[in-house]
């Protein structure tokens, strides 16, 4: 099978130390500007290696979360000149320019840093993942499965729960309402047999690698994990990018 | 004595209890099974067919606990004191779910799975997997990702997987429950010629008699934690009162045939399939002519 682009084709390891630098640049600059460039390299990342339109949805929650973040954030720095106030006269929701600055970088900086995770896992197998985690950082096999089959049944769940919401759409259910105790009071019911559907999953799941000789003892591997020159340049050009921005950054 | 005379499966005086109940799910389990036999389990739901299969596959005692009393003989191996991973190399096992007993993201890497377990080297896996994917039918689908797949193709995945560890016995556990007639009619044809072709014993739990009567030379009924019947299918859904009792899902045509034989007008064998009813109707209708 061909790689779909070069992002595809590098070692699960390679992305998680791009991942590394991209926070560590995160960290070291303070002002929007150098951070809102930060993050436009990753999203460049995601364009190159043909995944952007993948993970929009994913940096579309992060930007909701990003602004929520900045809602509960903004009225409770005073110091600084006011810009502009909620209720004009009375001092309440008062927004000044030290908070406003304050609150973007630190916006900006948790984009830059989580926007990385959906790009790795739009370019990763999971299989990969278990291989690289393994092979090259000696997690057990048992902790690198449970935590790549969980991510695999994400898909499952979030179909189930859709039909469950059309389910409660049928029966007339307030599912659209603002009351957000409605929607689950709604929900609820059905969401049980769900997670109990998801238990006996479970089971069979494990009844089933147990029947295949899980466990059994030393175990091999079909694939391997493997560094390319590729993936040793990205890791070279990282570190020395990463390098160069701390000393801009700290001077 | 020549050894394929000898029994793979042996199941004697077997009882067991699930933890914290108070009746057995299975009770007094005599079954012998030798190389090579077709052999369907039917039963109403609750009669104790899954934990049946549980017990023939070593999960019962190692994986699920519980109260038992008697043997169970897999290959000469007592299931008791043989380590589940042991006996994954001589019997495979496929359940209900398409999607639970899966554990990967493509087919190759299913097949896999099994064989890294059982540390088989890289090279032979490799030979393995295609001859297991060949065996199934299934060799275009190796590179394909699991989720994009039907639920026969799922099963037949997990048949696959589970043949790649060479398994002298294949159990399947309602594999065809989940699926539309289309794709069941394919997963009982495709153990049909596993059966024929590779001598392999395969024991298939299944609901729908009108799929396993036409094909298994000897069919089990479980009710109540018991086997209340073990013969060839024309006799056991010759038994009025069992089907009754059972609720067994005679086919039709065997219904028909039962009600003109005990009309009197049929003396010949039940059939069990649609193709030799109407051979029987033929000859039934040539005779009665002048
Ligand atoms: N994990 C469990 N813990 C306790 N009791 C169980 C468990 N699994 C099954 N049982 C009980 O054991 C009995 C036999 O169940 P089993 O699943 O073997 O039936 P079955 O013939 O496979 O039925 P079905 O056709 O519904 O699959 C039932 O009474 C059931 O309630
Ligand atoms: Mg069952």
């Amino acid at each position: 099978m061909p790689a779909r682009s070069f992002l595809h084709e590098l070692n699960p390891l390679t992305k998680i130390a791009w991942s590394l630098a991209v926070i560590t640049v995160a960290f070291v600059f303070q002002q929007p500007l150098p951070l809102l460039g930060l993050w436009a390299s990753v999203l460049a990342v995601a364009l190159a290696g043909k995944v952007l339109k993948e993970i929009l949805p994913a940096i579309r929650g992060l930007l909701i979360f990003a602004a929520i973040f900045i809602l509960f954030q903004i009225f409770l720095i005073q110091e600084g000149n006011t810009v502009f106030t909620l209720l004009p006269g009375s001092g309440f929701g008062r927004v000044t320019d030290v908070g406003l600055t304050a609150c973007t970088m630190l916006a900006l900086r948790m984009l830059a840093m989580t926007s990385t995770i959906p790009v790795l896992l739009a370019t990763t197998p999971p299989k990969d993942m278990i291989v690289a985690f393994v092979e090259k950082l000696r997690v057990p096999y048992v902790y690198a499965l449970m935590l790549v089959t969980s991510l695999r049944f994400i898909p499952t769940l979030q179909e189930e729960l859709g039909l469950i919401i059309q389910a409660q759409r049928a029966r007339a259910c307030d599912l659209e309402s603002r009351n957000i105790f409605r929607r689950l009071r709604a929900i609820v019911p059905l969401a049980l047999p769900l997670l109990l559907m998801s238990v006996q999953r479970a089971r069979t799941m494990a009844i089933s690698m147990e029947t295949r000789g899980f466990g059994a003892g030393p175990r091999t591997s079909l694939r391997t994990s493997t560094f390319q020159t590729l993936d040793l340049g990205v890791i070279a050009g990282c570190l020395f990018l990463t390098a160069a921005l701390v000393i801009i950054a700290l001077r | 004595m020549d050894p394929t005379f000898e029994p793979i499966i042996k199941v004697e005086d077997y009882t067991f209890y699930y933890p914290d109940s108070q009746v057995p799910a299975l009770a007094g389990i005599n079954l012998t099974v030798r190389p090579g036999e077709f052999l369907g389990l039917t039963g109403p739901t609750g009669a104790g067919k899954t934990t049946l299969a549980l017990a023939l596959n070593g999960i019962i005692p190692h994986f699920q606990g519980g109260r038992l009393a008697g043997r169970v003989t897999i290959a000469g191996l007592d299931t008791a004191a043989t380590p589940c991973a042991r006996l994954a190399g001589v019997i495979g096992s496929v359940f209900q779910d398409p999607e639970a007993q899966l554990v990967a993201e493509t087919v190759e890497d299913e097949l896999a799975f099994g064989l890294e377990n059982l540390a088989v080297p890289r090279e032979e896996m490799r030979a393995r997997i295609s001859a297991a994917l060949e065996m199934v039918g299934i060799t275009d689908l190796r590179h394909r990702p699991l989720r994009q797949l039907s639920g026969g193709q799922k099963q037949k995945v997990a048949i696959a997987a589970a043949i790649a560890l060479r398994p002298r016995i294949l159990v399947l556990d309602e594999p065809t429950s989940e699926l539309d007639p289309r794709g069941s009619l394919e997963i009982v044809n495709l153990l049909e010629r596993l059966n024929r072709d590779y001598g392999m014993t395969i024991l298939l739990i299944e609901q729908k008699i009108s799929l396993l009567a036409p094909r298994v030379p000897r069919l089990v009924c479980l009710h109540q934690s018991r086997i209340v019947a073990d013969a060839a299918p024309r006799q056991v859904l010759g038994q009025e009162k069992l089907v009754a009792e059972l609720g067994l899902e005679v086919p039709p045509v065997t219904d028909l045939f039962r009600l003109l034989s005990r009309a009197g007008v049929y003396h010949g064998n039940l059939p069990l399939a649609v193709d030799q009813g109407r051979r029987e109707l033929d000859r039934l209708l040539s005779h009665e002519s002048p």
